[in-house]
């Protein structure tokens, strides 16, 4: 029965070229526009997300620049207050959560043993309409009218009187139409990970990185409609006269905060949660061992995505609220810790008794470990109120959220990167070039941050464009500025890294690292159907079982080869027992069509041009019902 | 136990294991939401009371019966975790069996913080006058 | 006695315990689910935040110089609103058993019941506008976004049953295929839920 490596014999020649038929894409200019490929619409999301990240990284280059000695002149404040302000929203909104939706795009099927996604062209509309909501917002960047009061964008500074112009309508309406594209991303993950787990994957043998995705995803269902609401809120006293900010009129500007934090907060652990996913899907490779305490590492990630949402006030301790109705959150975020330490923990056995394989995914692990930790232990020290008042608004907020977020998205994005580098691209990476890598971005972000905490506790606020220089900040500016530079060789040197192992790298095998997931089972890169024979999953670590490698093998049975069309697995919600096999969408130029008509809504609500606002609504109904159309279906596909 | 588990039987252990595994967070939720919004409208309309109860009373009973519901859920998640235990000791090979045992323990920890959030919020509650600023 | 003993001793056993639920549902259900779970926090947030400004500005609500909505029409709106989930779901029922007809008429009825919903809805704007603007003050810009915000979905429920019912006058669903169809039904049971909400919080809360 054996053929090549890398082919299981579980099926045929004939069948494998079936399914080639059926998945596979010639590569033409509509093949391109059309595709629902999850791996391909994974990789443009991490493309697209890395440019909106190297555009925000240089709005911070610049703005180090300026502060790096007092009074220097080279921005000006209104472009200081436009960088700080793009640099903050394109990080969060553009880069953190869209970078992990396309690793999650990619790997979640793969991961859980499936061909696709749930929904594959809803997954085509929620990359394009990324794409030209980021374009819409940085465009306004060239034209001098981008948002320019902070990425928390704070009602009164944002009402009309104080910010007029069309800055913060974009803030505003790019949220709106950014927004769609999570809700349906997170929507789409969730129900994949429902239903097309692989027979016999039950919830207690889900890879760590699965749950943190589903977690993320359930989190950006609850938390983004408060943000959505927020904009549309400010959107209409700001265009239509309406008075939900205006408290000359009963409104209340402490509305935007609130709705804006009960979004925020949750917003954190949507950052950073899929980063701790990485961590323990990588860890095991590194190791040579499954994350200890597999069920406390899910109630951490199950627990802080629900706890998330109950203390939004912690950022409003200075505001001036009933200190007992502080107390309520001040529990819940002290409480919070506790997952996210045994998390920790877990990591740090897993490490203490396995056997260190030393390579830069897990050097950037061990940065991640002592960078999130310096972030962990300020981000406790904002629990207590009174400390917290003390900092509100200084450097040492800075300090501390870059260290969270650089610590806990960034790192394990850098372990991701080079971990998955190989089945992402079917190539190796150069091993030194990778641990420059390494050195420079952690030197670069502890020199860049680090400092920013003392400044911040001798007084400097943030979101200042340049200080006086008798006020003992200046070396500490200086050494932060010198450090942004290293940082940005670093990245540099990262980029430089990945180039290379496209063009130079050496074939990567199908599992350079002895990983335990499913991924590491399929071809590098993975073939148009992932997997020949989609497996009988047995245990947790599926490819380190020998079980579940006969499913694919010997014991491969036709009901899950289904080479008889593009279909996959329907499995039981909790167990995972298999359900039936079903039809999956072919590619399609709708999805482009109907973020196309949306990007014309938003162009034209923020131009108030009523009328092709109207045209453009009625385009995006009509192009709805037109993917959605039943098809007639053959009698013998029924069920 | 009978052999024959009816459909209701079934339905009922279903919604049960769940109840046991987010009961306590759905409690929270309820709490925090209903003793914050009571405090802090109550407090900026200035009055102490709501309706005819005194404020402190109000927020107090947002504090028990939550309190109760989530002591419930973990009554309800260790029988599972512990049936589960049982089960699987007897020599049940049922994948279902390892699936539940996982939620059950992801069940007693998650109500264990659940409820110390809510005791911590009526300990506050105990400590601080309702409406200082 | 016994038997209820029984059935709590047979469900707190552990093959009850262990019992698969929820249980073979599609991914359109799931979607569907998620997607109203995603719209019902909006409208959560929303009415949260007509209660947090309503407390901040005072005991006099609706603030000075506005009288209490009006309550007639509201509850009119409310029964046609309501009832119209009858004949869906009667017509949902029908095209589980092949009943293509059946299908077509609930989704007629239920087409004409929310065209009264609306036009009564609209008669009442009309009537309001001449005291009450959206810009008048808080209240106003709460009033009409919050009953318009509803109106809006409504009006995407009227498209969603009018699609329907065009594609099953094509014939396109039978029992095998009627996950759209079945999916109007829980966007219904939303609508229905956040009108309620509208409805006590807008119309009866000022009352109390």
């Amino acid at each position: 029965m054996s053929t090549t490596t890398g082919k299981p014999p579980g099926a045929s020649q004939e069948e494998l070229s079936r399914l080639e038929e059926h998945w596979g894409e010639r590569p033409s200019l509509r093949a391109w526009f059309s595709t629902v490929d999850h791996k391909k619409i994974g990789r443009r999301y991490i493309v697209t997300a890395a440019l909106f990240f190297l555009f925000a990284g240089i709005s911070a280059l610049l703005m180090r620049t300026q502060l790096a000695t007092p009074e220097s002149g080279i921005l000006s404040p209104q472009e200081y207050n436009q960088l700080f302000t793009m640099h903050g929203t394109s990080m969060i909104f553009l880069f953190a959560t869209p970078m992990f939706f396309g690793l999650g795009n990619f790997l979640v099927p793969l991961m859980i043993g499936s061909r696709d996604m749930a929904f594959p062209r809803l997954n085509a509309f929620g990359y394009w309409v990324f794409l030209f909501a980021g374009l819409f917002m940085w465009v306004s960047v060239p034209f001098g009218s981008a948002p320019s009061a902070g990425w928390f964008n704070y009602a009164p500074l944002t009402n009309l009187k104080f910010e007029p112009g069309l800055a913060i309508d974009v803030y505003n309406l790019g949220l709106l139409f950014l927004g769609i594209s999570t809700t349906v991303g997170a929507i789409n993950f969730i129900v994949t990970a429902l239903k097309l787990r692989a027979p016999g994957m039950s919830l207690n043998r889900v890879p760590l990185f699965v749950w943190a995705i589903v977690a993320t995803s359930f989190m950006v269902v609850f938390a983004l409609p408060a943000l959505n609401l927020d904009n549309l809120l400010l959107f209409l006293d700001r265009r239509f006269d309406t008075h939900f900010f205006d408290p000359s009129a009963g409104g209340n500007v402490l509305l935007w905060q609130h709705l804006f934090w009960i979004f925020g907060h949750p917003d954190v652990y949507i950052i950073v949660m899929p980063g701790l996913g990485i961590v323990s899907a990588v860890l095991p490779a590194f190791t040579r061992r499954g994350v200890v305490a597999y069920p406390l590492v899910v109630l951490a990630i199950v627990s802080i995505s629900i706890l998330s949402f109950g203390v939004w006030a912690h950022h409003m301790f200075a505001t001036g609220l009933p200190q007992l109705s502080y107390s309520f959150f001040s529990a819940a975020s002290t409480i919070i810790t506790i997952p996210s330490g045994i998390q920790f923990f877990a990591w740090l056995s897993t490490m203490a008794l396995g056997r260190l394989v030393i390579k830069v995914p897990l050097l950037f692990l061990i940065g991640f470990l002592v960078t999130f930790l310096i972030g962990g232990l300020t981000g406790a020290m904002f629990a207590l109120t009174a400390f917290d008042q003390q900092v509100t608004d200084s450097y040492f907020v800075v300090a501390h959220f870059h260290y969270v977020l650089l610590g806990g998205a960034v790192f394990p994005m850098l372990a991701g990167l080079y971990y998955w580098l190989p089945k992402v691209t079917g190539r190796m990476y150069h091993e030194g070039l990778g641990r420059w890598a390494f050195w420079l971005v952690l030197a670069g972000m502890q020199l860049t941050f680090f400092p920013m905490h003392l400044y911040g506790l001798f007084g400097m606020p943030r979101r200042v464009y340049t200080y006086r220089g008798d006020l003992g900040w200046d070396a500490g500016n200086l050494i932060a500025t010198i450090g942004a530079y290293v940082l940005a060789t670093g990245l540099l040197l990262v980029l430089i890294g990945v180039v290379h192992a496209i063009r130079r790298g050496r074939p990567a095998p199908n599992d350079p690292w002895g990983g335990d997931t499913l991924e590491w089972t399929t071809a590098s890169p993975p073939e148009s159907y992932n997997f020949p024979v989609l497996p009988q999953v047995h245990s947790l670590h599926p490819t380190w079982d020998e079980r579940t490698a006969e499913s694919t093998g010997a014991r491969a049975s036709q009901d899950r080869i289904l080479s008889e069309g593009r279909r996959t697995l329907f499995t039981s919600e909790l167990d995972a027992r298999y359900e039936r096999a079903v039809e999956m969408a072919e590619s399609s130029l709708i999805p482009l069509v109907l973020a196309f008509w949306l990007l014309i809504f938003f162009i034209s609500m923020l131009f108030s041009w009523w009328l092709v606002a109207g045209v453009a609504a009625a385009a995006v109904v009509v192009t709805m019902g037109v993917w959605l159309w039943p098809s007639r279906r053959p009698a013998e596909r029924a069920g | 136990m009978g052999t024959q588990v009816g459909p209701r039987a079934r339905l009922f252990g279903g919604l049960l294991l769940w109840y046991g595994v987010l009961g306590g967070a759905v409690a929270w939720a309820v709490h925090l939401m209903a003793a914050w919004s009571m405090d802090e409208l109550a407090c900026a309309a200035g009055s102490a009371e709501i309706s005819a109860l005194p404020l402190w009373q109000a927020v107090g009973l947002a504090v028990i019966i939550p309190a109760l519901a989530a002591a419930g859920a973990l009554a309800v998640a260790v029988l599972a975790w512990t049936r589960m235990g049982q089960a699987q000791r007897s020599g049940a090979s049922d994948n279902a069996y390892g699936r539940t045992r996982l939620l059950a323990a992801v069940g007693i920890w998650a109500n264990l913080f659940f409820l110390s959030i809510i005791v911590l919020g009526g300990v506050a509650l105990l400590v601080l006058p309702v409406c200082q600023r | 006695m016994t038997d209820r003993g029984g059935i709590v001793a047979a469900a707190t056993g552990a093959e009850a315990l262990s019992t698969e639920e929820p249980v073979g549902r599609s991914t359109g259900w799931w979607g569907m689910v998620l997607f109203v779970a995603t719209e019902s926090t909006f409208f959560a947030c929303l009415l949260g935040s007509y209660y947090y400004l309503r407390f901040q500005v005072g005991p006099r609500w609706p603030p000075d110089g506005i009288g209490n909505p009006e309550l007639v029409r509201p509850l009119i709106m409310t029964g046609l609103l309501l009832f119209s989930s009858v004949p869906l779901f009667w017509g949902v029922r029908g095209i589980r058993y092949g009943r293509r007809w059946r299908l077509r008429a609930g989704l007629l009825a239920t087409m004409v019941l929310v065209v009264t919903f609306l036009t009564v809805q609209a008669t009442e704007y009309v009537d309001d506008l001449r005291t009450l603007t959206p810009t008048t003050d808080v209240y106003g810009s709460l009033y009409y976004l919050i009953t318009g915000f509803h109106s809006v979905h409504v009006l995407g429920g009227l498209a969603f049953v009018g699609w329907l019912l065009a594609a099953s006058l094509g014939n396109r669903f039978d029992p095998q295929h009627y996950d759209r169809v079945r999916n109007a039904g829980i966007f219904w049971v939303f609508l229905d839920v956040v009108w309620v909400a509208v409805l006590f919080t807008i119309y009866l809360s000022p009352r109390l």
